[in-house]
C-alpha cells in the first residue's frame, strides 16, 4: 500500500489555483474505462478473493452465534445486572455512527460544493448503507424474542396497544429506519446513471438485462438531468439534517435518562460529530486498499486522503471539546454522582478503555496537524485505524462505566463480555466487509458521472476564468514551502 | 453483444421514431441545443453522460416544480407523524367510541410525561417529515421523467451506447410539429456533429425485455398473493384445532405440577429453593411490637403505638372496619348478636359457643393491646384476623371497640348539648 | 451545486439579465472591480458619525435610568445589549476564519464586508469594561456569585468559587478578549495589506493561522458563554452550553451581513461583486444556521424536559411561570424558527435582497429576543420586581448598537470594500448557484 514512488502529489497550495481532483492524464473515456475495471474484469485481484473469504468466514461466525443466541437466550452475553446494556448497544451505536459518514459526505460535503467529495462518495454511500445494516442486527437481536421485533413499529392490532412514543427507543426505531430507507433512495439515486453506463458497456445480455433493469432506462436526457439534479439536491439537503437528527437520537437513548455520564445536554452535537468522525476514518480504511487494489489513484488522490484527514482532525478535536465540556461541567455543575463518574472514568476499573479512547480519539488524530502524516498512507492508516478502535471505546465507556458504577454501591459490577459478544462483534465486521467487497465487484464504486462533472473537459462554456486578466499570475508564483 | 447483428440498425425495417446526432463535446453539443432551440423545436432532446452546464438554458428548460411536490409531502408527513402520535398515545376507546378495537388509541401514562407529549414528538414527527419528502423527491423525480422504462427506441443505436461513457447526442423526434425527415436530416447534419442516424422502431431490439419474462413474473407475482390469501380466510374462519403454534414461546416449559411426586429442577426433589435460615420478606420484620403485637415488653399495652392517630376519620374507619370483620358475630353494637350468632342458635347447633358482648365487664378492664392481640391471633373460639386486617386497620378496630364501649357506659353529660335533642 | 451542474434557473437568470440593475456576474475586469469596491468615503463616514451620536444618546438615556431605577437593571440590559452586539462581531470573526481554513472562493467579495465586522471586537473589548463594576460591586442582582454574603450561605456557590470568583473573571475575559482582537486584526491587516501588494503568500498566512485560530476561537466562546451568560444563575449548568451561543450569533452575524451587502450595493458599490449569488449563498447560510439554533436550542431543550431534574429545570422554570415569559418563549420559537424556515426554505426570496434584508432584519430582532430570553429573567433579585421588558434595555439596545454600527462603517470609509486583488477572487465573481 505504501508504494508512494507512484503517488502523484496534487495536494499543493497555490493561492488562486485549484489542484486537479483527477490525475493522470484522464478524459472521459479512460476515466470511464478506470473506474468500471473492478466489475468489468473478468477475474478480480487475488487480494479481493483473500479479503472475501475471510469475510465470508466471519459472516458465518455472525450467523453462527446469533443462533446460539436465539436459541439460548440474551444470557450468552455478558450482560448483567447493573450493567444490562452490553456489547449490543456498544455495536450498534458504533456502526451506525460509521454509518452516518457516507450520507453526510455525499450531503453535505454536496451542499458545501466541496468538488473532490465526488471521488469517494459512492462508496462511502455504500458503505452506509452495509454499516446501518451491522447497526440494524443489534437491537433486533437484543430483544430475546427476534420473532416479534415488527411489535416496534406502529401496526394496528387486535390489543390495541401502540408503541411508546414517548420513549427514545421509539424514536431510534423510526429514525433509523427513516435513515436507512432514505440512504439507500440516496445512493440508488446518484447510481442511476453509472448503472446505465454499465448496461452500456456490457458485453453480455444477462449483465444488459439486469444492469438495464435497474437502470431503470436512463438515457442521460438532459430533461431528465434536469429533474434528477434538482432531486439529488434535494435529497441531499434532507438528508443533512437527518443525519444529525438520527445520532442526535442515537445520542438521546442516553441523555434522556437521569445516569450521570449519560445526562448532559452536549450529548446530540457530540454524538454527530464523533459520528462522522467514526465515519471519516472508516472511510478512509475502506479507500486505502481499494484505491490500491483496483487501480484507483487518479481518481482517489493524495488530495482526497488528506482532505478526509483534515476532517477526522477536525472532528477529533471536536470530540475532544465535548469531553473537556462534559470533565469541566460535572466539576462545574457540583453534582457528587456526576463527578464522581467522570473521576471513574479517568481513574476507575476501566480506566484503561477511558485512555485508550483518549489516545485514539482525541490524541492520535493530532497528528494531522502535519503535513506529512496527512500524506504518508501508512502514518493515515495506523492513525485512522485507532480512530475505529477509539470510537469503539468511546461507546464503550460511555455505556459501561456509568452503568456499571450506578448510584447504589451494593449492585456495583464489573462487566466481562463473554465469548459470544467478541463473535458477534467480529461478526458483524464479516457482515460489512463481505457487503462492501460484493458491492466493489458488482457496482459502480466512483459516481462516474460526478466525477466527469468536475473535470475541467466537462465545462461547456470553456471560458478561460478572468483570473488571467488579474495582476496575479498563478504561473509566476514559486509554490511556498509547508510552513512549520 | 452476443449473437445480435449491428452494423446497420437503419437497415431493419421499422417506423421513423427520431434522428440522432453525435457530438464529441459538451460545447459543441450546446452550441447546437441553442440553435435547435431556435429553429423551433419542441419534442426533441439532448442526451449527456453528465449534466452539461448551460445545457437548461441552451435548451430552455423551464425549472421543474420538483420542490413544490416535496415541501407538499414534507407538510403530510410532518402532520401525520404528530397525528399518529397523538392518536395512538394520547387518545383512548372512550374518546372515540365505536371504532374498532384495531384502531382505538391506547393513552396511558408513562415516566411521568403527558399523554400529549409535544417535545418528546418532534423526533418522530421529524423523520416522518423528512421521508416522506424523500420519497416525493425519488418517486417524483422518477414519474416526472417517465421512469423506471425498460426500452427506448434508442438503444437501437449501437453509438448511442456511449452516451453514458464519453459522447453527447442530439435526438430530434420525428412526432414534432416542424419535422420533415429530409429538411430536418439536412439542418441537423449542419450543426458540426456527426451526420444524423434514422432510428427506427424495431421489435427485436438488443434491449428488450426477453419473451418469457413478463409471463414468468406475473405467474410469480400471482404466486406471491397466495400466503397472503390464505391467511386472510384464516381470520375469518372458525376451527377447533388448536392454533399452530410456529414459535413456542414458553408455551411448552418444563414446570412442577401439583401432586408431582418429585420435581426434575434439583437433586433434592424440590422445583424451587427453600429460603435460608432466618430470611425475614422485605417489611416483615416487625420488630416494633407495641405496634404489631400490642405488647410492650411483654405486657399488654395501655396506650396506641405512636404509629396511629386518634381522631374521627379513624375511627371510623374502625367502625367499617368492625363492621365488615366483627359485627358478624360480636353484633354492630358488640352485645355478641350478630347474624352469625343468631343463625347458630337457630339451628341449634351443637357446641356453639356464643361470642362475648364486648360491654361486659370483663371486655371492658382488658388493656388495649389485649383487644389488638386477641384480633390478631383469636382468643378461645375466635379464630385469628391478623392475616386479613392490616395492624393499623386492627388498632382502628380496637379504637372503635373503646368507643362502642363507652356509648354503653355514658350519660346525658356527655352527649354534646346540640344533638341532645335527637335523643328518645 | 459543486459539480458545475447546469442551473435550472437559467433562465430566469437570463431574465435577470436583462434587467437594468444588473446582479449576475459577467466576465469582471480588474479596473472595474478595483474602482466598484473604492471605499465609501463620505457615506460611510457619515453614517458612522450618525450612529455615533445616535449610540452615545441611547448610552446616556441608559445611565439615566440607571440612576433612576437602580443600576441593577442598567447593568443587566447592558450585559444583555453587549452580548448581543459581540456575538454578532464573533460570528464575522468565524465567517472569515472559515473562508480562510476551507480556502473558499465564493465569499472572497464578502470576506472583506465580514472582516470589518469583526475588526470591531477590540472596541467592544472597551466597552466590556463597565461590565466588571457589578462583579466587583457584587450586585447580586446581576451575577449572584459575586456577592459574598450570598456566597457565604451557598454551598454550592462555594463549590464554585475557585472558578466563579472576580479576579479569575476579569483574567479570562482579558484573556478572551485578547484572543479575539488579536485574530481580527491579524486577518484585517493581513487582508488589507494584500489590497497594496496583493502578495498571495499573504494568503497562505492567513490559512495557515485560520486553523489554530479556530481552535482558539472554539474555547474562548465557550467559556465566555458560560463566564457572561450562564453563570448569571450560577447554580445551572448545562454543556451545549457554548454552542448555543454560538449558533445564535452566527445568525445575528448572517443576517447583519446580508443587510450590509444590501446597503453597500445601493450606494452604487460592488454591483459585480455581490451578485444574486452571493445574496443567496449569505441567505442559504443564515437558514442554515436558523435551523442549526433550533436543533440546538431543542436539544436543550428536550433533554432537561425529558429527564425533568430540579436542578436543570430550574433555568427554564422562570421562563415558563408567567405569561410574558411564555409569550417570549413563544415567540421564539415561531419567530426564532417556523416563520424564518417557511421564509427562506425557497430559493426564490434568497436571491432577492429587497426580501432577503426584510428576513434578516426580522432575524436580526429575533436573536435580540433570544439574548433577551437568556439574560432578563436569570439570578435572584431582579428579576422579582423589575418590569420585564425595561426602558434600558430599549436605549441601551440603540446604545450599543449605534457604537457597533459606528465602529465596522468608519473603516468603510478607509478601505476597499473587497480583497481587491485576493488571488481566489475571479471564482468569487464567476461562481454560480445550482
Amino acid at each position: 500500500m505504501a508504494s508512494v514512488p507512484n503517488e502523484i502529489d496534487n495536494t499543493w497550495n497555490r493561492p488562486g489555483e485549484r489542484a486537479p481532483l483527477i490525475t493522470g492524464g484522464h478524459d472521459f473515456t479512460s476515466l470511464t474505462d478506470v473506474a468500471c475495471g473492478p466489475a468489468e474484469t473478468y477475474r478480480p485481484p487475488r487480494a479481493w478473493y483473500i479479503a472475501f473469504t475471510i469475510s465470508v468466514v466471519l459472516l458465518a461466525i455472525l450467523g453462527a452465534s446469533i443462533g446460539y443466541l436465539i436459541i439460548n437466550g440474551v444470557g450468552v452475553w455478558g450482560v448483567n445486572n447493573p450493567t444490562g446494556w452490553g456489547f449490543a448497544i456498544i455495536n450498534f451505536v458504533f456502526w451506525v455512527g460509521i454509518g452516518h459518514a457516507g450520507t453526510l459526505i455525499s450531503a453535505i460535503l454536496f451542499l458545501f460544493r466541496q468538488k473532490w467529495r465526488t471521488s469517494i462518495n459512492r462508496f462511502a454511500e455504500a458503505m452506509t448503507i452495509f454499516a446501518v445494516m451491522c447497526a440494524g442486527i443489534f437491537p433486533g437481536i437484543h430483544v430475546g424474542r427476534i420473532w416479534v421485533t415488527y411489535w416496534m413499529g406502529p401496526l394496528p392490532n387486535q390489543m390495541a396497544m401502540w408503541p411508546n412514543f414517548r420513549s427514545p427507543l421509539l424514536w431510534d426505531v423510526f429514525a433509523v429506519g427513516t435513515y436507512a430507507t432514505v440512504s439507500l433512495l440516496f445512493w440508488y439515486v446518484g447510481m442511476i446513471p453509472d448503472l446505465a453506463t454499465f448496461r452500456d458497456r456490457s458485453k453480455n445480455k444477462i449483465r444488459r438485462f439486469i444492469y438495464g433493469l435497474f437502470a431503470m432506462g436512463w438515457t442521460g436526457s438532459s430533461r431528465h438531468w434536469h429533474r434528477f439534479e434538482r432531486a439529488y439536491l434535494i435529497l441531499a439537503a434532507l438528508a443533512t439534517p437527518l443525519v444529525l437528527s438520527v445520532h442526535s437520537v442515537v445520542s438521546f437513548d442516553f441523555a434522556v435518562s437521569q445516569l450521570p455520564g449519560w445526562h448532559t445536554t452536549i450529548f446530540p452535537p457530540y454524538f454527530v460529530a464523533g459520528a462522522i468522525f467514526g465515519g471519516f476514518a472508516m472511510v478512509v480504511t475502506l479507500a486505502l486498499p481499494a484505491r490500491e487494489m483496483f487501480g484507483l489513484k487518479n481518481i482517489i488522490t493524495l488530495r482526497h486522503l488528506e482532505n478526509c484527514c483534515k476532517i477526522i482532525l477536525l472532528t477529533g478535536t471536536i470530540v475532544g471539546y465535548a469531553y473537556l465540556m462534559e470533565f469541566f461541567i460535572s466539576w462545574y455543575g457540583g453534582n457528587q454522582y456526576e463527578s464522581f463518574i467522570f473521576r471513574a472514568r479517568a481513574l476507575g476499573p476501566y480506566a484503561w478503555a477511558y485512555w485508550t479512547m483518549i489516545t485514539c480519539n482525541v490524541l492520535a488524530p493530532q497528528l494531522f496537524w502535519f503535513k506529512w502524516c496527512r500524506t504518508n498512507l501508512w502514518v493515515m492508516f495506523i492513525v485512522v485505524m485507532m480512530v475505529n478502535v477509539g470510537m469503539w471505546f468511546e461507546r464503550f465507556v460511555i455505556v459501561v462505566t456509568s452503568l456499571s458504577q450506578d448510584f447504589l454501591p451494593s449492585s456495583w459490577h464489573y462487566y466481562v463480555p463473554t465469548a459470544i459478544d467478541w463473535l458477534t462483534l467480529a461478526g458483524s465486521f464479516g457482515l460489512f466487509f463481505t457487503m462492501f467487497l460484493l458491492f466493489c465487484r458488482f457496482l459502480p464504486m466512483v459516481a462516474m458521472a460526478e466525477v466527469k462533472t468536475v473535470m475541467p473537459h466537462a465545462d461547456a462554456h470553456a471560458h478561460v476564468p478572468a483570473s488571467r486578466s488579474f495582476d496575479y499570475n498563478p504561473d509566476d508564483f514559486e509554490p511556498e514551502q509547508e510552513q512549520k | 453483444m452476443s449473437g445480435v447483428k449491428t452494423d446497420s440498425p437503419n437497415a431493419t425495417a421499422g417506423r421513423l421514431e427520431g434522428l440522432l446526432v453525435e457530438f464529441d463535446s459538451p460545447t459543441a453539443l450546446v452550441a447546437a441545443a441553442e440553435q435547435i432551440r431556435d429553429a423551433g423545436y419542441r419534442r426533441w432532446d439532448t442526451h449527456t453522460p453528465f449534466p452539461v452546464h448551460g445545457i437548461d438554458e441552451a435548451m430552455g428548460i423551464r425549472p421543474t416544480r420538483l420542490p413544490f411536490i416535496v415541501f407538499l409531502l414534507g407538510f403530510i408527513g410532518c402532520i401525520g407523524g404528530l397525528v399518529l402520535q397523538w392518536w395512538t398515545n394520547a387518545t383512548g376507546a372512550s374518546d372515540f367510541p365505536g371504532l374498532p378495537t384495531f384502531l382505538q388509541g391506547y393513552n396511558y401514562l408513562i415516566s411521568g410525561k403527558p399523554e400529549f407529549s409535544l417535545p418528546a414528538n418532534i423526533p418522530v414527527i421529524f423523520e416522518t417529515t423528512v421521508l416522506l419528502a424523500a420519497f416525493a423527491a425519488v418517486f417524483g423525480m422518477l414519474a416526472m421523467n417517465n421512469l423506471p422504462k425498460h426500452h427506448t427506441a434508442l438503444f437501437a443505436s449501437e453509438r448511442f451506447r456511449r452516451v453514458t461513457t464519453d459522447r453527447f447526442f442530439v435526438y430530434v423526434d420525428a412526432a414534432d410539429a416542424k419535422f420533415d425527415e429530409g429538411q430536418t436530416t439536412s439542418f441537423l447534419g449542419g450543426l458540426g456533429g456527426s451526420q444524423p442516424e434514422a432510428i427506427h422502431d424495431i421489435a427485436s431490439s438488443p434491449s428488450a425485455l426477453p419473451g418469457g419474462l413478463k409471463v414468468s413474473t406475473l405467474i410469480l407475482i400471482s404466486l406471491l398473493f397466495i400466503p397472503p390469501l390464505v391467511i386472510a380466510r384464516a381470520r375469518v374462519a372458525k376451527s377447533n384445532e388448536p392454533r399452530i403454534h410456529i414459535i413456542q414461546d414458553m408455551d411448552n416449559q418444563e414446570r412442577f405440577k401439583a401432586q408431582q411426586a418429585a420435581s426434575a429442577f434439583f437433586a433434592d426433589g424440590r422445583a424451587s429453593r427453600p429460603q435460608p435460615e432466618g430470611t425475614v420478606a422485605r417489611g416483615d420484620l416487625r420488630f416494633d411490637t407495641h405496634y404489631y403485637e400490642g405488647k410492650i415488653g411483654g405486657e399488654y399495652a395501655t396506650t396506641y403505638p405512636e404509629q396511629v392517630t386518634i381522631n374521627e376519620q379513624f375511627i371510623r374507619r374502625g367502625q367499617e372496619r368492625f363492621n365488615v370483620y366483627c359485627a358478624p358475630c360480636h353484633g354492630l353494637g358488640g352485645a355478641g348478636n350478630g347474624t352469625v350468632n343468631a343463625t347458630a342458635l337457630r339451628l341449634e347447633t351443637a357446641g356453639w359457643i356464643a361470642p362475648t358482648s364486648l360491654h361486659d365487664q370483663l371486655a371492658r378492664s382488658r388493656p388495649l393491646g389485649h383487644i389488638y392481640n386477641s384480633i390478631s391471633n383469636g382468643i378461645r373460639s375466635m379464630p385469628p384476623y391478623g392475616d386479613q386486617i392490616s395492624p393499623t386497620d386492627r388498632w382502628a378496630i380496637v379504637s372503635y371497640i373503646r368507643a362502642l364501649q363507652f356509648s354503653q357506659q355514658a350519660d346525658l353529660d356527655d352527649v354534646p348539648p346540640e344533638v341532645r335533642p335527637e335523643l328518645r | 451545486m459543486c459539480r458545475r451542474k447546469c442551473d435550472p434557473n437559467c433562465v430566469r437568470n437570463k431574465q435577470e439579465t436583462q434587467q437594468p440593475n444588473n446582479m449576475t456576474a459577467h466576465t469582471p475586469d480588474k479596473q472595474a472591480v478595483t474602482a466598484e469596491s473604492q471605499p465609501l468615503s463620505n457615506g460611510a463616514a457619515s453614517v458612522s458619525r450618525i450612529a455615533l451620536v445616535i449610540g452615545a444618546i441611547g448610552l446616556i438615556v441608559g445611565v439615566v435610568f440607571g440612576f433612576r431605577d437602580g443600576w441593577e437593571v442598567f447593568f443587566r440590559s447592558y450585559l444583555l445589549n453587549y452580548s448581543y452586539v459581540l456575538s454578532i462581531a464573533l460570528g464575522a470573526l468565524f465567517f472569515v476564519m472559515l473562508q480562510h481554513l476551507t480556502r473558499a472562493g465564493w465569499s472572497v467579495g464578502i470576506r472583506r464586508l465580514a472582516e470589518f465586522i469583526a475588526g470591531t471586537i477590540p472596541v467592544l473589548g472597551v466597552f466590556f469594561i463597565p461590565l466588571l463594576i457589578p462583579i466587583f460591586q457584587g450586585m447580586a442582582g446581576v451575577y449572584e456569585w459575586s456577592n459574598a454574603e450570598i456566597v457565604a450561605e451557598d454551598e454550592l456557590l462555594q463549590h464554585k468559587a475557585s472558578y466563579l470568583n472576580a479576579p479569575f473573571f476579569v483574567a479570562r475575559c482579558a484573556v478572551y478578549f485578547i484572543i479575539w482582537s488579536l485574530l481580527a486584526r491579524y486577518f484585517l491587516r493581513k487582508s488589507l495589506a494584500q489590497d497594496a501588494t496583493g502578495d498571495p503568500k499573504l494568503t497562505l498566512d492567513m490559512m495557515w493561522w485560520s486553523a489554530p485560530g479556530m481552535l482558539l476561537y472554539a474555547l474562548t466562546v465557550t467559556f465566555f458563554a458560560v463566564d457572561a451568560l450562564m453563570s448569571l444563575n450560577p447554580h445551572w449548568f448545562s454543556t451545549i452550553w457554548g454552542v448555543y451561543y454560538f449558533s445564535g450569533a452566527l445568525v445575528g452575524f448572517f443576517s447583519l451581513l446580508a443587510i450590509v451587502m444590501h446597503v453597500v450595493r445601493n450606494s452604487q458599490r460592488m454591483g459585480q461583486l455581490l451578485t444574486r449569488e452571493h445574496f443567496h449563498d449569505v441567505g442559504k447560510l443564515a437558514f442554515g444556521f436558523v435551523v442549526f439554533w433550533a436543533y440546538i436550542a431543542f436539544s436543550q431543550y428536550m433533554l432537561i424536559w425529558y429527564a425533568n431534574i430540579p436542578e436543570e429545570t430550574v433555568w427554564f422554570q422562570p421562563r415558563q411561570a408567567d405569561n410574558w415569559w411564555i409569550g417570549v418563549s413563544l415567540l421564539l420559537l415561531f419567530g426564532h424558527f417556523v416563520a424564518p424556515f417557511l421564509a427562506l426554505v425557497s430559493r426564490y426570496p434568497k436571491r432577492r435582497s429587497g426580501l432577503l434584508v426584510i428576513a434578516a432584519g426580522w432575524l436580526l430582532l429575533m436573536h435580540w429576543l433570544d439574548l433577551y430570553y437568556i439574560v432578563i429573567p436569570s439570578g435572584h433579585a431582579v428579576a422579582e420586581h423589575a418590569a420585564p421588558l425595561h426602558v434600558s434595555d430599549i436605549a441601551l439596545f440603540v446604545g450599543l448598537g449605534g457604537v457597533f454600527v459606528a465602529a465596522f462603517t468608519r473603516p468603510m470609509a478607509r478601505h476597499a470594500l473587497a480583497p481587491q486583488r485576493d488571488p481566489w477572487l475571479h471564482e468569487s465573481l464567476t461562481f454560480e448557484n445550482v
